[in-house]
């Protein structure tokens, strides 16, 4: 039970570690957190709030990173290390009165300064309601009284650093062992979110999501040609423990991209033309999310970004009609598939998480909603798609978990590339632009490779794709099957304003596109 | 939020618990009021306090850092120890360089009261009469109006404190026609709230949306432009870090000579082009400091085309020898007396660029930038705008940018679609690469 202290503004680190702590096994919201939410629901009530939502969450994020580059003259390697440790706590308040949102944030977690923010937010909605045509009508929910925990197995904030460095000086060390290897980059980070929502509808929701990621990048240049070029291994980000660590394989990964990044630097420019495109699941992920993923959201589809996101060019009317691909194209929303980035078992409306269709058989057929969307097009509940990326953020339409269905049993990336004459194989991410409304984009990749003859070659560079989203979802002829299926993601995804962050996954075997423009980059 | 003097006490008490030969404290406090808004209608909005206090310990050139927002004694005290643990923990960095003394801040106008505590009654107005004058042609607005007040501060255990505060106001608006067949843009930041004007505002982007009807399709290729400023800044900030002395001597930027050396001293643009930073230019102060706690400074990174100063960080000047310069916060493009229009007038053939929108680096060592046009893109005949064009794509880098420049107009403050703001005139410039058409309005 929490102590009377914390009321009068003692410690909020400590009282953040009573707040979330937990005993094991434990399937309820911790009491201590609801009393303190009671505090802003009364409030809002006696101040006439029709609806009123109090989310008390802690972040808390490591990053750990070594450089290797040449000292000036010398050429010796020095060792450049990073560590830090960050922590946020807070809450925000969110109240409809007459009709509009108010919100209000503060770090300081005590019952007067969550009275005195529920005021606060009170008194921007009803500001708000003077200009406001069109009253906010929440979508139905249960009430939830509930406790989830994303799954992992060790801590990552528990894993001493020491054994951090130590991986991370073993891979930056491989990857720089090559001279010709200009410098080396590996950075390993974690962060976890301790989030409780509670609302005027009866909810309590804890929540813990841990996830943790891993960059390693080599660069070489050739001063007498003016080049420079580089080769990077990100493994899959996911909501996930230490334990997925060393199953990134970072020294032999690190080996890899050292023989890589020289490759690179020797690669010949593509040649522009028609090609076909062979995508691999860490470089698809993205061109899945830039260009159906945020085609989806029906925030976007109703104006609501049309100040900085930009609109959609899946508007109202093309709902159920709309051919975005092949009909083997089939992508889904889904904040429940174990270990992605966007997974909760509660959205931060308060509505249970689930998986749904967005493009069937290559039509687009459902959009991405939240609570107080879902009946401006005929829905009678919300899709579960609200995050806020802080306590003191606004919690508002954000991309769950969007991913494509893998292709038939028998289908092989072998097959993939055997069926291919000119074309080009591509990994990881590079250099992403789309425009405003989802139609036209550039994408590069982090590594290219030539196929000709059925057979993949030796690698090429400068390579980016320019395509509009619906010509290039219909150019997909072929999807390898499910054993090939990985998820990755980005944790950087920007949208709103002020601009907020999210994190999400995309799962995807590898595919093939037919005749896609590629053009020769700088 | 913290007064200079409160800040100081606080910064002095947190150094007060470090128990390693070496600590640097930073702390920020900041206060948001803003109002989003789409469809004619308010959609968010709301009022955020938030405040960080960054610990950062050192030892043997083995440096932790934690960071928390708590302000409380025993969470600032378990900090620093969580600092002086991770600073144990760690690697000695092998391009250490020692903590500043105490430095000279200079004070610069970047606060204004009345933006402060501007909340609701001050917002609502403005943002009223941005959607009156959409609704009144029967547009549709949508936008954000935000201000913030911050005050930051720096301390370590060599003796240095710096403080400052800092107000700044922003107002976008895009207006759209309703069935989504055109749209146009603009925006206004100043340090005074006072200076924006909901209604001058949803002028200027009333007039593009109504000019942006039944586009003309142009083909792709090279075009000479005429660029707004808000389209000149989104690029040309992109140059900042291209100026880094260390990537260019090790051939990793623009700046890199084939076969070893620099660009220094060579004439790579135009005698019109003179790029700099002013931190103390009335017309967008910046920062106080950068690099942990130097003082910001001027440099003239092109003079007259020519390439003038690379920028030291604090290691590399050491290596060699130099001065450290500043940050590239709010570069100044500089320009002359001639308006936007001059520029038009003095336009055979070319294309009008409102603002450019997701932009991102194809390439960073030779800059190349993709991205697209968006809210308005015209085209200009003997002169005159003539008609709307269908938006396109580009695939151009700052420094073809800036080599092809032909005329400069009058230089202002602006924040662009994705930058942080800088001084930028509009400009013309020949052979701007489009590379496809966009159909996104």
């Amino acid at each position: 039970m929490i102590s009377r202290r914390y009321f009068l503004g003692a410690s909020s680190a400590a009282l953040a570690a009573e707040l979330f702590g937990a005993a094991p096994g434990s399937k309820s919201p911790n009491p201590a957190l609801e009393k303190l939410a009671a505090v802003a629901l009364q409030e809002a009530r006696k101040l006439k709030a029709t609806y009123c939502d109090i989310r008390i969450n802690r972040y808390h994020d490591q990053s750990v990173g070594i450089r290797l580059s040449p000292e000036r003259g010398t050429g010796k390697t020095l060792e450049v290390p990073n560590v830090s440790d960050t922590e946020s706590f807070g809450f925000g308040v969110r109240v409809i009165v007459d009709g509009a949102w108010g919100f209000a944030a503060s770090p300081i977690v005590t019952s007067a300064e969550i009275v005195r923010m529920t005021a606060e937010a009170v008194t921007v909605a009803r500001a708000n309601a003077s200009i406001t045509k069109q009253r906010v009508i929440l979508a139905p929910v249960k009430a939830y009284r509930d406790r989830w925990t994303s799954p992992f197995e060790r801590n990552p904030f528990d894993v001493p650093i020491a054994e951090k460095l130590e991986l991370l000086r073993e891979a930056t060390g491989e990857a720089k062992k090559n001279r010709r290897v200009f410098n080396s980059l590996g950075t390993l980070n974690f962060h976890s979110e301790d989030k409780y929502f509670a609302s005027s509808e009866g909810s309590s929701i804890q929540q813990l999501i841990v996830q943790s990621f891993a960059i390693l990048n080599a660069t070489a240049v050739d001063i007498s040609k003016g080049l420079s070029r580089s080769r990077m291994y990100v493994p899959p980000p996911l909501s996930v423990g230490y334990e997925f660590v060393p199953q990134m394989n970072l020294k032999e990964n690190a080996q890899r991209i050292r023989e890589e990044v020289l490759e690179h630097l020797a690669a010949p420019a593509v040649k522009p033309g028609k090609k076909d495109l062979v995508l691999m699941p860490s470089h698809l992920f993205l061109t899945i999310h830039e260009s159906i993923g945020h085609s989806t959201e029906l925030d976007r589809a109703l104006g609501y970004e049309a100040n900085y996101a930009g609109t959609s060019f899946l508007t109202l009317d093309k709902l159920g009609k709309q051919r975005i691909g092949t009909d083997i194209v089939n992508i889904f929303g889904d904040r429940t598939t174990e270990k992605g980035l966007a997974t909760v078992a509660y959205d931060d409306d308060g509505v249970k998480t689930s998986r749904f269709p967005i493009i069937e058989n290559g039509i687009f057929t459902h959009y991405q909603t939240i609570r107080d969307q879902a009946h401006l097009i005929g829905e009678k509940e919300s899709r579960g798609c609200c995050y806020a990326d802080s306590w003191s953020s606004v919690p508002f339409q954000r991309m769950p978990n969007v991913s494509l269905e893998p292709g038939k049993p028998e289908t092989t990336l072998e097959d993939l590339i055997s069926g291919v004459d000119d074309g080009i194989l591509i990994e990881g991410r590079g250099s992403y632009s789309i425009d405003q409304q989802r139609y036209n984009f550039q994408f590069g990749g982090d590594a290219f490779w030539e196929i000709k003859g059925g057979k993949k070659r030796g690698m090429v560079s400068q390579v980016a794709y320019q395509s509009r989203t619906t010509d290039f979802w219909q150019s997909c002829d072929s999807i390898a099957n499910r054993s090939y299926w990985q998820m990755y993601g980005s944790n950087r995804d920007g949208k709103g304003e002020p601009p907020q962050i999210n994190a999400v996954s995309h799962g995807c075997s590898p595919a093939r596109f037919r005749q896609v423009n590629v053009i020769q980059t700088d | 939020m913290l007064t200079r003097e409160q800040a100081q006490r606080l910064s002095e008490k947190i150094l007060a618990f470090s128990k390693f030969p070496d600590c640097a404290v930073s702390i920020r406090e900041s206060e948001d009021a803003f109002i989003r808004f789409a469809n004619n209608g308010v959609t968010t909005s709301g009022f955020t306090n938030t405040r960080s206090v960054v610990i950062s310990s050192t030892r043997d050139q083995k440096t932790g850092t934690a960071q928390i927002n708590d302000l409380d004694d025993a969470a600032l005290q378990k900090a620093v120890a969580r600092s002086e643990v991770l600073a144990a923990i760690s690697p000695p960095n092998q391009e250490y360089v020692e903590p500043i003394g105490p430095q000279k801040y200079a004070q610069t106008s970047n606060w204004d009261e009345e933006t402060s505590r501007a909340r609701s009654p001050i917002l609502v107005p403005q943002v009223k009469a941005v959607i009156d004058t959409a609704a009144s042609k029967g547009l549709v607005a949508a936008g954000l109006f935000n201000r913030a007040a911050e005050i930051s501060s720096i301390a370590n255990k060599r003796g240095n404190f710096g403080y400052q505060r800092a107000t700044d106001a922003e107002f976008s608006t895009t207006v759209r026609a309703a069935d989504g067949s055109s749209s146009g843009w603009s925006s206004h930041s100043a340090v005074r709230i006072g200076e924006i004007k909901g209604a001058d505002l949803a002028g200027r982007a009333v007039e593009k949306c109504l000019k942006w009807k039944k586009p003309v399709r142009l083909e792709p290729g090279k075009y000479t432009v005429v660029l707004e400023p808000a389209a000149v800044a989104d690029l040309v900030e992109a140059l900042g870090f291209g100026f880094s002395a260390r990537s260019a001597e090790e051939g990793r930027s623009f700046l890199a000579k084939k076969g070893g050396g620099t660009q220094l001293g060579e004439k790579m643009f135009p005698e019109i082009v003179t790029l700099r930073s002013a931190p103390d230019d009335v017309r967008f102060p910046t920062a106080l400091w950068s690099q942990g706690g130097l003082p910001e400074r001027a440099n003239t990174w092109i003079q007259n085309g020519v390439v003038k100063s690379l920028a030291y960080d604090r290691y590399w000047a050491m290596k060699t020898g130099k001065e450290p310069s500043g940050g590239f916060s709010h570069l100044i493009l500089d320009g002359t007396s001639a308006t936007l229009a001059d520029l038009i007038k003095a336009t055979e053939r070319g294309l009008l660029v409102t603002r450019f929108w997701y932009i991102r680096t194809v390439n960073p060592q030779t800059l190349q930038l993709t991205g697209l046009t968006r809210d308005g893109l015209f085209l200009i005949e003997n002169g005159v705008v003539t008609q709307p064009v269908v938006n396109f794509r580009f695939n151009e880098s700052p420094v073809r940018l800036l080599q092809n420049i032909t005329r400069l107009g009058t230089a202002q403050r602006i924040v662009g679609s994705e930058g942080a703001g800088m001084i930028a005139p509009p400009v013309q410039a020949s052979n701007f690469t489009f590379s496809s058409v966009s159909d996104a309005v």
